[in-house]
């Protein structure tokens, strides 16, 4: 535990020295904050027009249930602040694939590696240091973005979305699916970044990572997929045995040998 | 404390280490010699559980290193590796403070404190890593390599592109590290360094071609030529000379003389001078520089 801290504080160290590698995954957080804003509260303010008017809208809101009496409007709301929430999550990790993908292949072509194999850390130590390095920024920038998204929503949502808000479906996306997401998407380009012998070739791959994550939300904003908090939660328990299962696969690729004498 | 045996390495089909052992015993230095590519950074990375033997094994403290043990034994073993390897953002304390947790080093502050002191580095704690020449690189480095206190260092050419003076530092802290109870085994290229360090010289060109102290080394390539000085005019001593070498002639204000085994005819010489009524100033035994024993010996190898 130790060695994996000693580690990981040198990774969080190094980010706190160079924060503009930071800056894919704050851009994004910005844009995942700013599209929902823009959709649900700028439009309808400037054009005059309730999202709750919109027939379509209306019809796939309804699968948010009754809300606790809201209208019309802010069942669509809810709705899509919502969606947009799974958004928000899960974005910011696209943002932290090039961090990821760079964590070990990076360590090779600044030649920091052999002193580091050279020390008494084993490899799940290094592999779980190096994505918890890629996650727990990630997370805070997402936490820093997460609490103005909430602050908006409580000011400027119709009445009654932020107490719909407030429930077990919201708590189990913030808290379960976007930390365990992330760890399995890291964690695969870990796997990706033990792997390569360049960095480039790390994020090209890592790319093919957020495709997964991109159709699931295509799906949930065409309103086919609604998944509700035991659903979530589930999901989120899948994630973590899946984030369990890389650990134990990038410990079995991490070829310490191929590393020191193959790779140049 | 370390002890290879047979120790082999292959890449495919190519042998880099073939079938090396020697031992490494506490409180001694062992240079290993050889041209690039003989094999020696893959057998201190073999020695340091970096890297697995094709076959053949390491002993370290009695304990067989492997997959297994690895972990436990690196612990023992400072290992210093060609490039310095420091995280360039972070400050010479902070690459220390990571390496200090990594070996899990009880007390890190005072550990830093120490090795920044011995190394003559504390004016620098706080100076990002980028920001240092290559000299005080490798300063951080060996630093690093000592912070948990050792009794075994594997340094991959621990002075290889130094000025002078940090060269000094350093064989200073390795003759230091030696009288602490260290074995040590270091790669290097400077011969001159070898010979003024090393308990012992292990010539490396993939297998091991020798290893022995440097002077017992020298002697191997020695001619047999021992130069006499003595008060008042040498030719006068030439005949008494000649009964041991008939070819002995004066040169330099001295007496050259070739004998077939030195150790055992220069007492009787110098004992025949005196009782000629010569008083000698000096005798020296002309012994080849470990410079020529290694190129003799990298000679006779490639010829092999």
């Amino acid at each position: 535990m130790t060695r994996l801290r000693a580690l990981l504080m040198k990774e969080l160290l190094d980010l706190r020295r160079n924060p503009a590698t930071l800056l894919p995954v704050l851009l994004v957080t910005v844009l995942s904050f700013v599209l929902p804003m823009v959709i649900v509260l700028i439009v309808p303010a400037v054009t005059g027009r309730a999202l709750g008017t919109d027939a379509d809208l209306a019809k796939v809101s309804a699968i948010v249930g009754e809300g606790g009496g809201l209208s019309q409007n802010g069942r669509v709301q809810l709705f899509l602040f919502q969606q947009f929430l799974m958004l928000f999550l899960l974005t910011p990790i696209t943002g932290a694939m090039a961090l990821a993908a760079h964590a070990v292949v990076g360590e090779k072509q600044a030649r920091t590696l052999e002193p580091l194999l050279a020390t008494p850390i084993t490899t799940p130590e290094l592999l779980v240091a190096k994505v918890l390095g890629a996650v727990l920024p990630t997370m805070a920038i997402s936490a820093i973005g997460l609490a103005l998204y909430f602050t908006v929503i409580s000011v400027a949502a119709e009445p009654g979305v932020p107490r719909a808000m407030a429930g077990w479906r919201t708590l189990v996306v913030i808290f379960l699916v976007g930390p365990s997401a992330a760890l399995v998407a890291l964690q695969t380009a870990i796997v990706i970044s033990s792997r390569v012998n360049d960095a480039r070739t790390a994020q090209q791959f890592g790319v093919l990572i957020v495709l997964p994550l991109m159709g699931l939300l295509i799906a949930q904003f065409s309103g086919s997929l609604w998944l509700s908090a035991g659903t979530l939660a589930l999901i989120a328990l899948g994630l973590s045995g899946v984030w369990v299962l890389l650990v134990v696969v990038s410990v079995a690729v991490f070829d310490r040998e191929a590393i020191l004498t193959r790779w140049k | 404390m370390i002890a290879a045996t047979g120790l082999t390495r292959r890449f495919g089909s190519m042998s880099v280490v073939d079938d090396v052992s020697f031992e490494v015993s506490r409180s001694e230095i062992v240079a290993l010699l050889g041209p690039n590519g003989a094999g020696k950074t893959t057998t201190l990375r073999m020695l340091g559980g970096l890297i697995a033997p094709t076959s053949g094994s390491v002993m370290i403290d009695g304990v067989p290193l492997t997959r297994a043990t690895g972990t436990i034994l690196r612990q023992r073993i400072g290992f210093l590796t060609e490039s310095p390897g420091l995280w360039d953002r972070l400050t010479v304390r902070e690459n220390l403070a990571v390496y200090a947790g990594l070996y899990t080093v009880s007390n890190a502050r005072r550990a830093i404190d120490r090795v920044l002191d011995i190394l003559e580095l504390t004016d620098r704690a706080t100076t990002r890593a980028a920001e240092l020449s290559k000299g005080l690189r490798q300063k951080v480095a060996l630093a690093r390599t000592l912070l948990h206190e050792p009794q075994i260092l594997l340094l991959d050419e621990p002075t290889s592109g130094l000025d002078p003076e940090v060269t000094r530092v350093v064989r200073r802290l390795l003759d230091e590290r030696r009288a602490a109870g260290c074995a040590i085994l270091l790669s290097t290229h400077n011969l001159d360094e070898a010979e003024r360090l090393a308990d012992r010289v292990a010539v490396l060109q993939r297998r091991l071609v020798a290893i022995a102290p440097p002077a017992v080394l020298r002697r191997r390539l020695t001619t047999g030529r021992v130069f006499v000085r003595v008060t008042g005019e040498p030719a006068a001593y030439l005949n008494t000379v000649r009964v041991f070498d008939s070819s002995a002639t004066v040169e330099a204000g001295g007496i050259a003389v070739t004998l077939g085994a030195p150790d055992r005819d220069t007492p009787p010489l110098v004992r025949a001078l005196v009782a000629a009524g010569a008083d000698v100033l000096e005798v020296r035994s002309e012994i080849p520089p470990l410079e020529d024993v290694y190129l003799h010996l990298m000679k006779a190898e490639s010829r092999s």
